[in-house]
């Protein structure tokens, strides 16, 4: 465990100073973060212009919900993104073995290795969001309460994870440049709406089969309308799910993939 | 004259590449931006107690965002980015040897994506209005189709030079593609990709009117749906007209005044 937290930090610290060599692309990726986050706050204080309720959400219960999403986006882009890019990338041009001859687990090391430092400003500006979301909320609520909701906010992180990763590894397969990354960032829209607007078999995918309504929306309902096991079981079977689905999918792929070299 | 031809076919074998990819990708984006924005329509106009929203029955609203995500692939295609990672990466100098102009290349290979993609759209619609909508297929209704389809593509040629202008700017910086995004969120929220421009104060209506914005999603969407008159469409015509004057403009002052901070790497 030690061995891997040493070598994050080194990770972090080259990102860092890979970042500061591009000033300006980083001062342009915290502004192009910022707008994303304006877009998204904007279209719902539209809605709630010719509406008081969606999905039984009033605006302000509604703030804390897109704070939700977008800390996972934020941690998101920060964490994995740059590396979920290039991954595709690494598995055509056969350059995995890089990777897989080394003493550390693959899958750690090409999903963390990029730290994006221009996308920790924005990190720092969602939680902000999410910050001014809580103190503004007119109901009561105690500080375990918060720790439950930053702690299902990274489980969110985790289902946001498997689901990209499962969008990109049948690269294996396929060989195309980006897996259905295109497909995963269209359907990231799900994980921007509340749950509760999905009925029947929509509700079905996309609660259980592609479950982008858990990754902010049921971390904020447990919050917003108090705990509920249920709630709370479902989402947790179905990250446990997901990672071992995403697993065994990364077993596989690697067993299909050719090397350029060696 | 003849060299489009080439180079049209060229980047359709491109995209007909990898066709499994390319149709499952299409397919679930178009299916996925339909069912969460008719999930969210409904259960607000349930809400709300209402059969009509800003001019919107359900319907409409189903129909609306049926042709906004197709009509929005029309108007960002897909090689919007890559002249800025050119010239970052000193492999534009192919383009200089190219016996034509490297823009004229560039919005041809644009253009061609967006073809491909009003070719669904025709499909798309079609199948909408036989199967789901059971609405007879009017002589009318095909000409509005073909002149939102028409109108898709003025609004591609302002965006693919608003998005050249963008990737100029990468003979000054390392990296645009952040720029390039951010003229994404614009477009989609401003140009009614994310929600029908009536649903916005009026006062940002009137703001955008002006711009092109309200040209590149809205007007072509709403044309399709037969909800424009005549003179909007002349309007947006003329807007976009000038603005794409404006952009070339711009786009070969800028590329006058970079062209000699390029810095090539072999040929």
């Amino acid at each position: 465990m030690k061995r891997y937290l040493n070598l994050y930090l080194h990770f972090l610290r080259f990102s860092f100073s890979k970042a500061m060599e591009f000033r300006l692309d980083f001062t342009f990726r915290i502004v192009m973060d910022i707008l994303y986050y304006a877009v998204n706050i904007m279209f719902f204080k539209v809605i709630f212009l010719h509406t008081p309720l969606v999905a039984g959400w009033t605006q302000e219960q509604m703030m804390i919900f897109v704070s939700c999403y977008l800390l996972v986006d934020a941690i998101g882009m920060t964490v994995f993104s740059s590396n979920m890019w290039w991954l595709p990338h690494h598995i055509n041009k056969g350059e995995l073995d890089y990777h897989l001859i080394r003493p550390v687990s693959p899958l750690f090391f090409l999903s963390l290795k990029e730290f994006s430092a221009n996308s920790f400003m924005n990190l720092i500006i969602a939680s902000g969001i999410m910050t001014y979301a809580l103190s503004t909320y007119s109901q009561t609520f105690s500080i375990w309460e918060v720790v439950l909701l930053i702690a299902l906010i990274l489980n969110g992180t985790l289902i946001y994870y498997c689901c990209q990763m499962l969008m990109i590894l049948p690269v294996f397969w396929t060989q195309s440049s980006k897996g259905f990354m295109d497909l995963f960032f269209s359907m990231g829209i799900a994980m921007e709406r509340p749950d509760k607007i999905y009925k029947g078999w929509l509700r079905v995918v996309f609660t259980i089969l592609l479950p982008f309504a858990l990754i902010a929306s049921f971390p904020a309902r447990l919050f917003i309308e108090k705990f509920h096991w249920p709630t709370f079981l479902h989402l947790m079977s179905v990250t446990i799910g997901l990672w071992m689905v995403m697993l065994f999918v990364w077993k596989k792929g690697l067993r299909v993939y050719s090397s350029a070299s060696s | 004259m003849k060299w489009w031809r080439h180079v049209v076919a060229m980047e359709l074998r491109k995209i007909l590449a990898y066709r499994s990819d390319f149709w499952i990708t299409f397919l679930g984006q178009t299916l996925i931006q339909l069912l969460v924005a008719r999930a969210l329509w409904q259960m607000i106009f349930d809400a709300q107690g209402v059969t009509e929203m800003q001019g919107f029955t359900l319907e409409m609203m189903s129909l609306y965002y049926l042709i906004v995500p197709i009509g929005t692939r029309i108007l960002t295609g897909e090689s919007v980015g890559f002249l800025a990672r050119e010239i970052y990466e000193g492999t534009f100098t192919r383009y200089l040897l190219y016996p034509l102009s490297v823009f004229q290349y560039k919005t041809t290979t644009y253009l061609t994506y967006s073809m491909f993609y009003a070719f669904q759209l025709l499909i798309i619609y079609t199948l909408f209005r036989i199967f789901i909508a059971q609405a007879a297929f009017t002589f009318t209704d095909f000409g509005n189709l073909l002149m939102g389809i028409g109108l898709f593509f003025l609004a591609a040629t302002t965006y693919v030079m608003m998005a050249l202008l963008i990737e100029m700017i990468s003979l000054w910086a390392d990296n645009v593609w952040s720029l390039i995004v951010m003229l994404r969120f614009f477009t989609s929220f401003f140009g009614g990709g994310l929600i029908p421009l009536t649903f916005l104060p009026s006062w940002t209506q009137a703001a955008l009117e002006w711009t092109p914005f309200p040209y590149l999603i809205s007007l072509p969407a709403r044309t399709i749906m037969g909800l424009s008159t005549l003179g909007e469409m002349g309007k947006g015509v003329l807007i976009l007209s000038v603005w794409i004057i404006v952009f070339v403009e711009f786009v070969k002052l800028v590329w006058k005044r970079g062209q000699h901070k390029y810095t090539s790497v072999g040929i």
